[in-house]
C-alpha cells in the first residue's frame, strides 16, 4: 500500500527564534527522503512536529489525506509513524528489555521472540538484559531502532541515526533501510553526512534558518551542490599541512591498566603510548572498545596509578580533571548531554563547568558571573553557536549548537593539550570544518591534541600518528600517512 | 473540553506557584474530611487555621514552631539540591539537643556570659557528628544514607531516653523523666515578656541569609546544583564528590542540631523525653514546599506551623484528636507532588467540540 505524508504550512515560533517558517513538504512511500540543514536549521523540530513531540503554531499534516491530529507521540504511534530521535530517549538504569517493553503493549515473551527476530535479521547483537547505561552510544541508538522496528511503522524518522554508528554498522543500517523502504515504508533521514545521502537517499530536502530552500533529486546533485546549498555559500576543502613534528614528548602513558569493577564496562590492558608537543594522535576504533574507559582514564575521571601517566615531567595518574586541568590540559567528551554539560542549566553556567584557573571564574569561593558571562559570549561569537542568550537553558541549543559551546569551551582556554572523543558528532559540515581548522590550528601552534573518535575520515584528516582501540587494548602506533581507512578498519575488527 | 498538553519549557512562575495551589488544595481537601465526620468545614478551618494566631500570643507560638522548621529545612536543602537524601534530621535535633543539654547540666550552678555560646556550638557539633555517620558511611562504605540517616533517629531518640530516665535524670524530680532546668545563663532569651518566642529565632533567620550567599553566589553552592543535576558531569568538572557529601550532611546536621538547642534552651529549659514534636520529619516537607529556596522555605515553615497549632485548638475545641495536624502536613506534600505535574505540562480548554 502507498503511503503520502503531507506537510502544509507549518510554522513553529520559539521566543527569540523561528524554528520551522511555513514550512511544505510532501513524501511517498517507496522513497528515502534526506532531510539537510546547517545546525539549529529546523529539522528536528520539523521532524518532532511528526511525531508528536512539539505542536505547531500553524500548519496541517495529512497521512494519506487524513488531516493528523498530533497532540503527542501516542498519536503518532497509533497513526504508525516511528521515530529514532537525535538524543537517546532511554532510561539508563533498566535492562535494553525492559525499555523495550515499556511502550509495547506485547507480552514478554512474544515482544521477545519479535525482538530476537529483529535484531537476527537486521544483525544487531545486544544484550536485553543489561541495564543501558552499560551500553555504548552505538548500542543504545540501536535499541531506539529496534524500538521503532516492533511498531512494524508506515513511516520511519531518524535523526542523524548513524553519528555514532562505525562504517561497518552504517552500511549494514544502509541496507535495512533499504529493505524496509522496499516493504513499503516511508523513511524521512536527517544526517550531516553528505556521503551517505548520496548513497542512501533518492530525494533532499535542504532547510535554512526555518524554510525550507530546495528540494532535489539526489541523481542531479553531488557532495558539493548539497554543501553549498546547506550552508548557502561555497566550502572551503581544509587539509592539515603536514609539519615537522618535534620531538618534546608532552604526554606518556605507561603500562596503564584500568579493571573495572562493572563486568559490562571494557578493561583497558597495557595501554602504553606517548605524544609529542604540536602532534595529534588518532585513536580509532569501533564504539565500545573501550574508548570511553579510556577517555576517563585520560580525563581523570578514573583515577589510576601515579606513574602511569606522565605530563610535562609530572606524574598526574592521580589527580581528578579540575587538578588536571591546571596542567592546561581540556577535555571534550563524547556524551554531551549527561556528561559534557547539563541540559537543565543556562548556557553561562554550562560554560562555569570547566575551571581554568585562568579563566577566573570563582574568586575566593565566590561565583564571578559578570567574568563568566563575559566568557560566554566569547565562545558564542567564536565558535559561531546560533544564539545570543547566555541565558538560555542549553537543552534549547539544537544538538549541533550544543556540541559547538562544549567544544568551544575547551578549545577557547587555548590548552596544552586536548583530549576530545567524537568531537564534530552531529555538527553540520561548515561547523565540522570550523572544528577541524580550529584542530589543525592548535597543533600549528604546537599544542597537542588526543583524538578519540569512530570517524575514521576525520581521524585520516587530522592524526599524525594513528592506533587503533579493540577490546581495551591499543594497536601499534602508526603514522597517519602510511595509514589506509582499509587498514583501519581491519585492526578495528580485530584483524592484524 | 479540557486536553493536557506538555510545555515547551517548564514554567518557572509555575515553580513558585503550584506550592499555593498545594496549599489551596489542602484546605478544601481538609474542609471536605472536616465535613464528612461531621463538623461545619468553614468553622472547623478556622478553628485549624485562624483561631489559632489570631491573637499576639498565638502569633508567637505560630514563630515558636516555624523557627525550628526553618531552621532544619534550610540544613536539609543544602543536602537535597546537591542529591544527597538526609532525612534522619529528627536524629541529629535529638543528637544535639543531648550535647548541648549534656554540656548546660554541667553548668547547671554557674552563671556566666560564655555558657550560652558554648551551650549553642555544642548542640551545633552534636547535629553535626550524627549527622557524619551517615555521610562517612556513604562516601567510604556506599551505603545508602537514606536508610543509615533514618534509622539512627531511632537509636538517638533510645540514647535521649536512658539519659533522661537514668544517668541524667533530675535527682530531687520524683524520677520524672526530665533533668535539672538549666541555669539561666545557659538558655536562650525570651524576646518579649509573657510570650514563648525566643532567641532563637534569629539563628534561623541567619542560616537563611547565610544559605542564599551559599546557593546563589558561591563556588560551593555552584557545584551543588551541578552534582543535584548530574553526578556523571560533577565528576567530569572534577569536583572532589567525597568532601562535598560530607560537607553538606555537615551543615544540614549542624542546622538541625541548632534547631535541637532551641527546643531546650528556650522557654523548656532543660532535656526531657520528647524534644521534638517530629521537627526533623516535617522539615522535610517545609524544604520542598519551600522549593529548596531559602525565602519559599520561610513561608512554608510558616504555614507548616500553623498546621502544629491548628492541630492544638482543634483537639481542645473540636475534640478530634491532635494528629490531624500530621494528616494536614500529608496532604501538602500529596498535593504539592501532584501539582508538580503542572510543571511540565498544561491544561488547555478548547471550546465544546462539534
Ligand atoms: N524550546 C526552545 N526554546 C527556544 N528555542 C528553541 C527551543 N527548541 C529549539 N529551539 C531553537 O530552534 C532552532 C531549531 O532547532 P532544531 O533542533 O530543530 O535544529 P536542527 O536543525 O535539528 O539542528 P542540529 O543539526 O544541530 O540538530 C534552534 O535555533 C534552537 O535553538
Ligand atoms: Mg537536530
Amino acid at each position: 500500500m502507498n503511503t503520502n505524508l503531507k506537510i502544509s504550512n507549518v510554522t513553529k515560533i520559539y521566543p527569540g527564534c523561528v524554528a520551522n517558517d511555513n514550512v511544505s513538504l510532501e513524501f511517498n512511500s517507496g522513497k528515502i527522503y534526506a532531510l539537510l540543514g546547517e545546525n539549529g536549521a529546523g529539522k528536528s523540530t520539523l521532524v518532532k512536529i511528526l511525531s508528536g513531540v512539539i505542536i505547531p503554531d500553524e500548519g496541517k499534516i495529512y497521512l494519506n489525506e487524513n488531516n493528523l491530529k498530533l497532540n503527542s507521540p501516542l498519536d503518532a504511534k497509533k497513526n504508525d509513524i516511528g521515530m529514532v530521535f537525535q538524543h537517546f530517549n532511554l532510561f539508563e538504569t533498566l535492562s535494553v528489555f525492559e525499555n523495550l517493553i515499556i511502550d509495547s503493549d506485547e507480552q514478554r515473551k512474544s515482544l521477545r521472540e519479535k525482538i530476537d527476530s529483529i535484531m537476527k535479521k537486521y544483525n544487531f547483537s545486544i544484550d536485553l538484559d543489561i541495564p543501558v547505561l552499560n551500553l555504548s552510544a552505538g548500542q543504545k541508538q540501536k535499541v531506539e531502532i529496534i524500538r521503532c522496528l516492533i511498531r512494524n511503522p508506515k513511516v520511519l524518522i531518524m535523526d542523524e541515526p548513524t553519528s555514532v554508528l562505525t562504517e561497518q554498522e552504517t552500511s549494514e543500517l544502509f541496507l535495512s533501510l533499504k529493505k524496509f523502504s522496499e516493504e513499503g515504508i516511508l523513511i524521512i533521514y536527517i544526517t550531516h553526512k553528505l556521503k551517505e545521502v548520496m548513497q542512501l537517499c533518492d530525494e533532499v530536502a535542504v532547510m535554512r534558518r526555518g524554510k525550507l530552500v530546495s528540494v532535489s533529486q539526489i541523481k542531479n546533485e553531488n557532495i558539493e551542490s548539497l554543501a553549498n546549498k546547506m550552508v548557502g555559500q561555497n566550502l572551503k576543502t581544509i587539509k592539515k599541512r603536514k609539519t615537522k613534528t618535534s620531538s618534546d614528548q608532552l604526554i606518556n602513558i605507561t603500562n596503564l591498566n584500568f579493571i573495572s569493577e562493572d563486568p559490562f564496562e571494557t578493561n583497558l590492558n597495557n595501554i602504553n603510548f606517548s605524544v609529542n608537543r604540536g602532534e595529534c594522535l588518532g585513536i580509532a576504533g569501533i564504539s565500545g572498545n573501550g574508548q570511553s574507559e579510556l577517555f576517563q582514564v585520560l580525563s581523570g575521571e578514573i583515577l589510576s596509578d601515579k606513574n602511569s601517566i606522565e605530563y610535562n615531567k609530572n606524574y598526574i595518574g592521580d589527580l581528578n580533571p579540575q587538578e588536571r586541568r591546571e596542567y592546561l590540559m581540556a577535555f571534550s567528551p563524547e556524551d554531551r548531554l549527561e556528561q559534557a554539560a547539563i541540559p537543565q542549566m543556562a548556557i553561562f553556567e554550562n560554560v562555569a563547568l570547566n575551571n581554568f584557573k585562568s579563566s577566573n571564574f570563582f574568586n575566593n569561593g565566590l561565583i564571578n558571573e559578570n567574568k563568566i558571562k563575559e566568557h560566554s559570549k566569547k565562545i558564542i561569537s567564536d565558535f559561531n553557536v546560533n544564539t545570543d542568550n547566555i541565558e538560555l537553558k542549553s537543552q534549547f541549543l539544537s544538538g549541533g549548537n550544543l556540541q559547538k559551546l562544549i567544544i568551544g569551551r575547551e578549545l577557547i582556554t587555548a590548552p596544552d593539550l586536548l583530549i576530545c572523543f567524537n568531537p564534530t558528532w552531529g555538527l553540520d559540515v561548515g561547523a565540522i570544518n570550523y572544528i577541524h581548522e580550529t584542530l589543525i590550528k592548535i597543533n600549528e601552534q604546537n599544542k597537542s591534541i588526543i583524538l578519540i573518535s569512530t570517524d575514521t575520515d576525520e581521524l585520516l584528516k587530522l592524526s599524525d600518528k594513528i592506533s587503533v582501540i579493540h577490546k581495551g587494548k591499543l594497536s601499534n602506533i602508526m603514522n597517519a600517512d602510511e595509514v589506509t581507512s582499509e587498514k583501519l578498519g581491519i585492526l578495528m575488527g580485530g584483524g592484524n | 473540553m479540557i486536553k493536557i498538553v506538555k510545555r515547551d519549557q517548564p514554567s518557572r512562575a509555575i515553580f513558585f506557584l503550584t506550592p499555593i495551589l498545594a496549599i489551596f488544595l489542602t484546605l478544601v481537601a481538609g474542609g471536605l474530611i472536616f465535613y464528612i465526620i461531621g463538623f461545619k468545614p468553614f468553622e472547623a478551618l478556622k478553628f485549624f487555621f485562624i483561631v489559632p494566631i489570631a491573637d499576639m500570643y498565638g502569633f508567637s507560638e505560630l514563630l515558636l514552631k516555624a523557627t525550628p522548621l526553618c531552621l532544619i529545612a534550610i540544613g536539609l536543602s543544602f543536602c537535597f539540591k546537591s542529591n544527597n537524601w538526609n532525612i534522619g534530621a529528627e536524629g541529629q535535633l535529638t543528637f544535639g539537643a543531648i550535647v548541648s543539654g549534656g554540656v548546660a547540666l554541667i553548668f547547671y550552678e554557674q552563671e556566666g556570659f560564655y555558657i550560652l555560646p558554648i551551650v549553642i556550638l555544642a548542640g551545633a557539633i552534636g547535629g553535626m557528628l550524627y549527622a557524619s555517620i551517615p555521610a562517612i558511611l556513604k562516601t567510604y562504605f556506599n551505603t545508602n544514607e537514606i536508610l543509615v540517616s533514618l534509622m539512627l533517629v531511632y537509636v538517638s531518640k533510645l540514647i535521649l531516653d536512658y539519659l533522661v530516665v537514668g544517668p541524667w535524670s533530675n535527682p530531687e524530680g520524683f524520677n520524672f523523666p526530665e533533668t535539672r532546668q538549666f541555669s539561666d545563663s545557659a538558655r536562650l532569651p525570651i524576646l518579649f515578656e509573657g510570650l514563648r518566642i525566643h532567641a532563637g529565632i534569629f539563628l534561623a533567620l541567619a542560616a537563611v541569609v547565610a544559605s542564599w550567599f551559599i546557593f546563589y553566589k558561591t563556588y560551593l553552592g555552584f557545584q551543588m546544583k551541578v552534582s543535584g543535576f548530574s553526578l556523571k558531569t560533577a565528576k567530569y568538572a572534577g569536583y572532589k564528590g567525597k568532601k562535598m557529601i560530607i560537607l553538606v550532611f555537615l551543615i544540614s546536621g549542624a542546622c538541625a542540631g541548632l534547631a535541637g538547642v532551641g527546643e531546650i534552651t528556650g522557654p523548656i529549659g532543660q532535656l526531657h523525653r520528647e524534644v521534638s514534636p517530629d521537627y526533623g520529619f516535617t522539615a522535610i516537607i517545609v524544604a520542598f514546599l519551600g522549593r529548596l529556596h531559602p525565602i519559599g522555605i520561610i513561608f512554608a515553615s510558616l504555614i507548616v506551623a500553623i498546621t502544629y497549632l491548628g492541630a492544638e485548638t482543634a483537639q481542645i475545641f473540636m475534640q478530634i484528636p491532635k494528629y490531624t495536624g500530621q494528616v494536614f502536613q500529608g496532604m501538602i506534600l500529596f498535593f504539592l507532588l501532584a501539582s508538580d505535574y503542572l510543571l511540565f505540562f498544561k491544561i488547555k480548554f478548547t471550546g465544546l467540540k462539534k
